[in-house]
């Protein structure tokens, strides 16, 4: 294996396409849950994602109406949260924890006809400009467009938080609904909206799994992502920019240790799987070991049922 | 401006309470007005109608002789009443401005301006951009009270506004009140402490069980007329012979006992001597935050001192856990009912059985003898009038009243020889304090002793033989009650001596 600048520079391509799925699912659960929501079904939705967007490229052949149906079916599967928790007002891990056993068995069960099928080539933006710069053009350069817009989101969501009235917002439903509903805003409607905006985030997360990072269906492809998505939530005290740096970690480290399984390094197997999962919490525990700024971000109300005094 | 509102014929009724019963009231500016009432008279119920958070079910609101609609709060916003809860409605992790600038529909610059001239008009001195979790509780009001202002309201609504203040923060709220009200804002004061109806409030309303039952100017009032219309029966007023236990047996006596704290937010207690009769109440005054936490976790044994350093009977107590003390038939009423005296989750019975010892036979071989606490809790709660007789309720519905009561009838139903209690009547209404005060006095006559840690010198003075003052962790000379006087424990409270 040599390791010349270009193949670090590819390496580091790969990084960042495998932490893309994490940072959509994550930024979207983080705004889920800065309005006090606990959503536990991001694997699930992510799930119905991936199945739904490959089904409609098999159906449609249109790349355009995978994505945008891979969105629709995750926010169609978040309502159904919304309509248990919000509605009806039953318990938010439950409800979440069912949404996630729901979603797996359904892409399951859609999912058996399109086993085998092999995926459409997802276009690639700037291919010549990462062939042609050394180093920094694989880094930069020959991804998807989902990846730019990942990549961007967490500034945006970061932006969107503390800068926009409609941040505030939901911040100020996250930290006490009551309070919030005595002045006057509609906190059901708020947290409606972030749920629905969480679901369809993590349906394009499941997207870009089964259309561009494998362009295929497999059962239960996420294999987990959602939960870790879910984790970088916490362990970033919910910021969305540590939420970027959490995924790129966990990416890196995901990539890094095949690299170190396949070069034959004798750490046992088990341990260099492990090794993502460790780091990356200990990396967020670190970096956000400020208890101030924690109870500030931290939203207080999180995962409780909100009714209103009639 | 002119602001007449008037509220007519209003009721509400929740399963089982009718919280407003035809309430009709009139409201004019240029005066404060006091609605004076009990622990669930309705008064939080009428002013949540007027802010729009709860419909009524029946009646009108007119403000200058147009009837108004308030379905939500926002309504209330448009017709200018702003409101100022008991229980804060902040945001508490976003900034003091944050926190004004979600329901303002100005711009963020405009509304700073804004803001600050309030600030200089009233003369507060808040940081705008600091999280409201630093605000103190005084801080916190006047951010609700900005947050009211900025709409330049018709009319302010303060519910119970003073129970989370210092008196100095009180005063200062006073001050700014009065300012409003010149400044032509009509002002409605909710409360059930009767002296600060005299002292700020020039007309009353007194609610009980959700009916007015009066109205009057407040220079007619005196505090017993107000507390007799609030309670609906002539109280007693109590006062306790003092006796001389010179030559009583002696139950308790604690010696050069020090505490020595690393946690910066405890308070140091120094060289504590006190001994105390059989039959006895030994009050001990102070201003909260000098020790008294403390000392009263001293004495239950929350806080583990020398054996020799606290003797109760002639035994060394000192290391003895609570439960052990309890054994030795000793009580506690600590002054945070909720959190310290009782678990707000769980159902009387239950709270009852945490206060268990070898002699309660509560528990049998590691089993709950639920049948055995349930008739035990029944009789706690018909001894000390509970306003209940569901031992299965949960006691975070109880009333704040009636919860001092579960628990002050859950220590003295063991009939112990020594009553420990701390702030017992923190918060209560008059009716429920009086029954306290009653008990107390009682348990004395029957020959059982007391120690009275709090901050409220008109009950030390009603209730306590003997007094001294706790000041920055430092027992004062004791006195006979007789001796004493609020004067006398003011100067000793602020740090002085006399004679």
């Amino acid at each position: 294996m040599s390791f010349d600048l270009n193949f670090i520079g590819i390496l580091i391509g790969a990084i960042m396409a495998s932490s893309v799925p994490l940072i959509l699912a994550a930024s979207g659960e983080l705004i889920t849950e800065r309005s006090g929501v606990l959503n536990l079904g991001v694997e699930g939705m992510m799930i119905i994602g991936a199945i739904s967007g490959f089904a409609l490229m098999v159906v449609t052949d249109n790349l355009f109406f995978a994505v945008i149906g891979s969105m629709l079916s995750g926010l169609i599967i978040s309502l159904i949260f919304g309509l248990l928790t919000q509605s009806l007002l039953t318990n938010h891990v439950a409800t979440g924890l069912a949404l996630t056993i729901f979603g797996i068995g359904m892409s399951a069960m859609i999912g058996k006809n399109f086993v085998g099928i092999p995926g459409k080539e997802f276009p690639l933006l700037f291919v010549n400009l990462k062939e042609s710069i050394p180093f920094l053009g694989p880094v930069f350069f020959g991804h998807s467009i989902i990846l730019y817009f990942a990549f961007g989101l967490p500034f945006l969501t970061n932006y969107f938080l503390k800068k926009t009235k409609t941040g505030l917002i939901i911040r100020a439903v996250g930290d006490s609904p009551t309070s919030a509903s005595n002045q006057g805003i509609n906190v059901t409607l708020v947290r409606y909206s972030c749920i629905l905006y969480g679901g369809a985030m993590c349906g394009l997360a499941g997207a870009y799994l089964s259309l561009i990072y494998t362009p295929q269906w497999i059962e239960n492809m996420t294999g987990g992502r959602g939960w870790i998505a879910l984790a970088l939530v916490v362990f970033a005290t919910w910021s969305p920019i540590k939420v970027l740096i959490g995924a790129l970690i966990f990416g890196g480290i995901t990539i890094l240790q095949l690299h170190m399984q396949a070069v034959g390094l004798r750490i046992p197997v088990q341990l260099l799987s492990a090794l993502p999962y460790i780091m990356t919490i200990i990396v967020l525990v670190v970096i956000s070991r400020d208890s101030r700024k924690i109870k500030l971000n931290t939203p207080t109300s999180l995962g409780q049922i909100f009714y209103k005094e009639k | 401006m002119n602001t007449k509102l008037k509220v007519s014929e209003i009721s509400k009724i929740y399963p089982g309470c009718i919280a407003n019963d035809k309430v009709s009231l009139e409201f004019g500016s240029g005066k404060i007005y006091a609605l004076l009432g009990e622990n669930g008279a309705g008064k939080s119920t009428l002013v949540k109608i007027l802010s729009g958070v709860v419909k009524p079910d029946d009646g009108e609101v007119f403000l200058n002789n147009e009837s108004i609609k308030l379905n939500s709060p926002l309504d209330a916003k448009k017709n200018n009443i702003g409101m100022v809860f008991q229980h804060f409605n902040l945001f508490e992790t976003l900034s003091v401005f944050e926190n004004l600038s979600i329901d303002s529909d100005k711009k963020d610059e405009e509304l700073r301006e804004l803001v600050n001239d309030i600030l200089k008009k009233y003369n507060f001195k808040i940081d705008l951009d600091i999280p409201v979790l630093n605000l103190s509780a005084g801080q916190k009001q006047k951010v609700e009270i900005i947050r009211c202002l900025i709409r330049n309201p018709k009319v302010l609504i303060m519910d119970e506004p003073t129970s989370v203040l210092t008196e100095q923060e009180t005063d200062d709220l006073f001050i700014s009140l009065k300012q409003f009200s010149k400044d032509g804002i009509l002002i409605i004061y909710i409360t059930h402490k009767l002296k600060e109806v005299l002292s700020l409030c020039d007309e009353v309303a007194v609610m009980r069980k959700g009916k007015v039952v009066s109205v009057s100017n407040t220079i007619d009032e005196k505090i017993e007329s107000l507390a007799n219309k609030m309670v609906g029966e002539n109280l007693n007023t109590i006062k306790k012979k003092i006796n001389n236990f010179k030559n009583s047996e002696e139950i308790l006596k604690i010696s050069n006992l020090n505490f020595n704290s690393d946690d910066p937010y405890e308070t140091n207690l120094n060289n504590l001597n006190l001994s105390l009769k059989k039959g006895e109440c030994l009050g001990i005054a102070g201003i909260s935050g000098n020790g008294q936490n403390e000392l009263f976790q001293i004495l239950s044994g929350e806080i583990i001192t020398e054996g020799t350093s606290i003797m109760f009977r002639n035994k060394e107590i000192g290391k003895l856990n609570p439960r052990e003390r309890r054994e030795y038939l000793m009580a506690f009423s600590p002054e945070d009912r909720i959190s310290q005296a009782a678990v707000p989750e769980l159902k009387i019975y239950e709270n009852v059985a945490l206060n268990n010892f070898k002699s309660s036979n509560f528990f049998e071989k590691g089993l709950v003898n639920e049948k055995k606490i349930k008739e035990h809790s029944k009789k706690i709660l018909s001894n000390f009038s509970v306003n209940t007789d569901n031992v299965e309720l949960k006691s975070q519905f109880l009333s704040g009243g009636n919860l001092q009561k579960l628990i002050i009838g859950r220590e003295l139903i063991t009939s112990p020889e020594l009553l420990v209690c701390f702030n017992p009547t923190w918060g209560l209404d008059v009716g429920a304090i009086n029954y306290i005060h009653e008990t107390l006095i009682q348990i004395n006559e029957q020959g059982k002793s007391s120690i009275l840690i709090s901050t409220d010198n008109d009950e030390l003075l009603k209730l306590s033989d003997r007094i001294c003052v706790i000041y920055k962790g430092k027992l004062s000379k004791i006195m006979n009650a007789d001796t004493v006087t609020a004067e006398k424990l003011g100067i000793l409270m602020g740090g002085g001596s006399i004679d």
